[in-house]
């Protein structure tokens, strides 16, 4: 498997942790960035020496929010085509749609039980390992 | 004799006889022409008979084609002639019967008569007399009387003649025009609406309302014009109104606008203005209703305002709704998360207490979470934000439904009538029927167990019915179930909500929920949707 770079945007610790294992666990070579919220997450793209394959982005957060990030993204010609998939609290159609239309390359709901979200973002990486991506 | 003597005898008897030849022929002469003249005199005098018999016939006639009744009478009252009229009127035929017409006279009104005679006497007539008679058959009828009295040739008053008008119908005509009338102007001048007449802007009449708006009295205001009751720039709009009503193409406008009063100050009115056309269809007058509308505005105003602080305290609400529960959320699953590590590090120096609290700690999130999203699907039933309105067979609806919702094997769902399409928001309609049939699942204690569905169509609406053998409610918590947080149940799993959401999806689509049930038989929920 090829070993990619993702970003994790998420201001909860334990959410992080999360992630971190299950990549952890299934031996995953991929490599993780992390940024408490988009402020943050704007100043690790800005050094253009560790550019994510993936971003995976909570909605849910202080300073600035995970729709506001992605507007912010999409509207950077260098940074557009990075796939950013959210990782939500929320099922609410208003965001779903919002979070579409802005350009996210997925949605997925953080389920309340460790084994789905494990079983969850295994599929998602699984994905995206196999998906070849542009690279600006 | 001498014939001298003779011859004069001669010539004189000579004489005597031509003189009396010539006289005889005067005579003649005379006496033919005597003649001629009493022959003419005859003629003349038959013409004259001929032309006084014709007057009188003519005279006759138009008595008798008289509208009104001619009377004549002698001096002492004896009536003497009645036309047509007159006989139609009074019911008498003096032909048949004698009359006087002081037996007309109306009791009440015999010392007017009286006097009115003396006038006629002494002045030799009288006219616009008006007093009650009775007639024959005991009617009375108000009459109005011009008089005069007839003469001799020597000016002896030897009688009197009347025209006779009988007034009866035309009073009482005027009299209910009268009443109406007055009926009329006590509305008008108690309407709490002002009202004015006008007539090429001029105004023409007010009642008080419109006096009172105005600080004007009527007498100022016949002197005055609508545009001076107007404010410049807005007179223009009524005016341009005003020209479509007087090319025939409006009848009547209603607009908002301020009049001036008099002490310079304006207030806001609604004002209808109607146009009252003549048979021509030209506008003959206007009439303007006008009401003042500042309180109601001011009040509109207040309103407005406050709608729009509810909408935002609204929107609030939702947001927190919204935000509080995925906030809750995220703990929930940290600590489910957690929980998970431990036993999965730790399964080693873990027993089998510590194994099963920790399977307690993930029911109980499990329990919280559920709890959670309900709340958050109730707070958004009414959202209309996400409302999306489209054909639902709910035949498929159900289906659906019974693959999501655990059913036991030992119970049944079923469809008795095949169950319309429906115009609806599918999440919310799935959620009404989910939360219903999902209901009916847990409170089924009998060894097989029956759910059944059924609808019918009653035209302005869908009547739904949901039938289980369950446990069935007790008769006082029929409506209690239906709040928040009321269960009544002792199902672990339920949130007390689920019917308080079934009833505001219910209360979004404007129908009712009622229910029947026996203790340990069952219940039957019943619903409506308006179509």
């Amino acid at each position: 498997m090829m070993s990619l770079t993702f970003l994790l945007i998420d201001d909860d610790e334990i959410e992080r942790l999360k992630f971190a294992r299950v990549l952890d666990k299934n031996d995953y070579p991929h490599k993780i960035i992390e940024a408490k919220n988009g402020e943050e997450a704007l100043d690790v793209l800005a050094q253009k020496d560790q550019q994510p394959d993936i971003i995976f982005l909570d909605l849910n957060m202080p300073k600035m929010n995970g729709l506001e990030f992605l507007k912010e993204l999409k509207s950077n010609t260098s940074l557009q085509y990075i796939p950013v998939i959210i990782l939500s609290t929320s099922n609410n159609h208003q965001d779903l749609k919002e979070a579409y239309e802005i350009g996210a390359a997925g949605y997925i709901v953080k389920p309340l039980k460790y084994e789905e979200y494990t079983h969850k973002i295994k599929c998602l990486i699984e994905y995206w390992s196999v998906n070849e991506l542009l690279k600006i | 004799m001498g014939s001298d003597d003779i011859q004069i005898l001669k010539r004189a008897i000579q004489r005597e006889k031509l003189a009396r030849k010539q006289a005889e022929k005067i005579l003649e002469d005379k006496s033919r022409e005597l003649y001629l003249i009493s022959q003419e005199l005859k003629e003349t005098n038959e013409k004259l008979e001929d032309q006084v018999d014709k007057k009188e016939s003519e005279l006759q006639g138009v008595f008798d084609n008289l509208l009104d009744a001619y009377v004549r009478m002698d001096i002492f009252g004896n009536v003497l002639e009645m036309n047509h009229a007159a006989r139609n009127l009074f019911g008498y035929d003096i032909k048949k019967e004698k009359l006087n017409v002081v037996k007309l006279i109306y009791k009440e009104d015999y010392q007017y008569a009286m006097t009115s005679f003396q006038e006629l006497v002494t002045k030799g007539s009288f006219s616009n007399y008006q007093a009650r008679v009775y007639t024959k058959e005991n009617g009375v009828r108000t009459v109005h009387i011009n008089a005069s009295l007839i003469y001799d040739k020597n000016k002896t008053p030897i009688g009197a003649q009347g025209i006779v008008t009988d007034i009866t119908e035309e009073l009482k005509q005027k009299q209910i025009f009268e009443e109406q009338k007055k009926q009329l102007s006590v509305i008008v001048e108690n309407s709490s609406l002002g009202i004015a007449l006008s007539q090429f802007g001029k105004i023409l009449q007010t009642n008080k309302a419109f006096q009172n708006l105005l600080g004007y009295t009527q007498e100022e205001l016949l002197q005055m014009e609508i545009k001076d009751i107007s404010l410049k720039d807005e007179y223009a709009v009524s005016a341009s109104y005003m020209e479509k009503m007087n090319t025939g193409k409006i009848d009547s406008f209603s607009i908002n606008r301020r009049y001036v009063k008099r002490n310079k100050s304006t207030f806001w009115a609604k004002t209808n203005v109607t146009a009252v056309r003549g048979p021509d269809r030209n506008i003959k007058y206007m009439v303007a209703l006008v009401e003042d509308i500042t309180e109601q505005l001011k009040v509109e105003k207040q309103r407005d305002q406050l709608v729009k602080n509810l909408e935002k305290t609204n929107q609030e609400l939702k947001d927190y709704a919204h935000i509080v529960s995925h906030d809750l959320k995220s703990p929930l699953r940290s600590i489910n998360a957690l929980v998970n590590w431990i036993k999965e590090d730790h399964i080693d120096t873990l027993d089998k207490t510590g194994v099963h609290h920790f399977n307690m700690i993930e029911n109980t999130l499990e329990k919280m979470e559920t709890l959670i999203n309900d709340i958050l699907s109730y707070s958004s039933v009414s959202n209309k934000e996400n409302l999306q309105t489209k054909e639902i067979d709910l035949n498929i609806l159900i289906e659906d439904i019974k693959n999501i919702i655990l059913i036991p094997n030992h119970i049944e769902v079923s469809i008795k009538n095949k169950l319309p399409v429906i115009n609806g928001d599918v999440t919310r309609i799935q959620q009404l029927f989910q939360n219903l049939i999902g209901n009916a699942v847990i409170y089924t204690d009998k060894k097989i167990g029956k759910i059944e569905i059924d609808h019918e169509d009653k035209r302005t609406y869908h009547l739904f019915i949901i039938k289980d053998n369950g446990i069935g409610i007790k008769k006082e918590h029929h409506d209690k179930i239906f709040r928040m947080f009321q269960s009544v149940g002792d199902n672990e799993n339920s949130s007390g909500i689920g019917l308080a959401i079934v009833k505001k999806i219910i209360d979004l689509y404007e129908g009712d929920i009622w229910l029947e049930s026996e203790l340990g038989k069952g219940t039957t929920f019943y619903f409506t949707l308006k179509k």
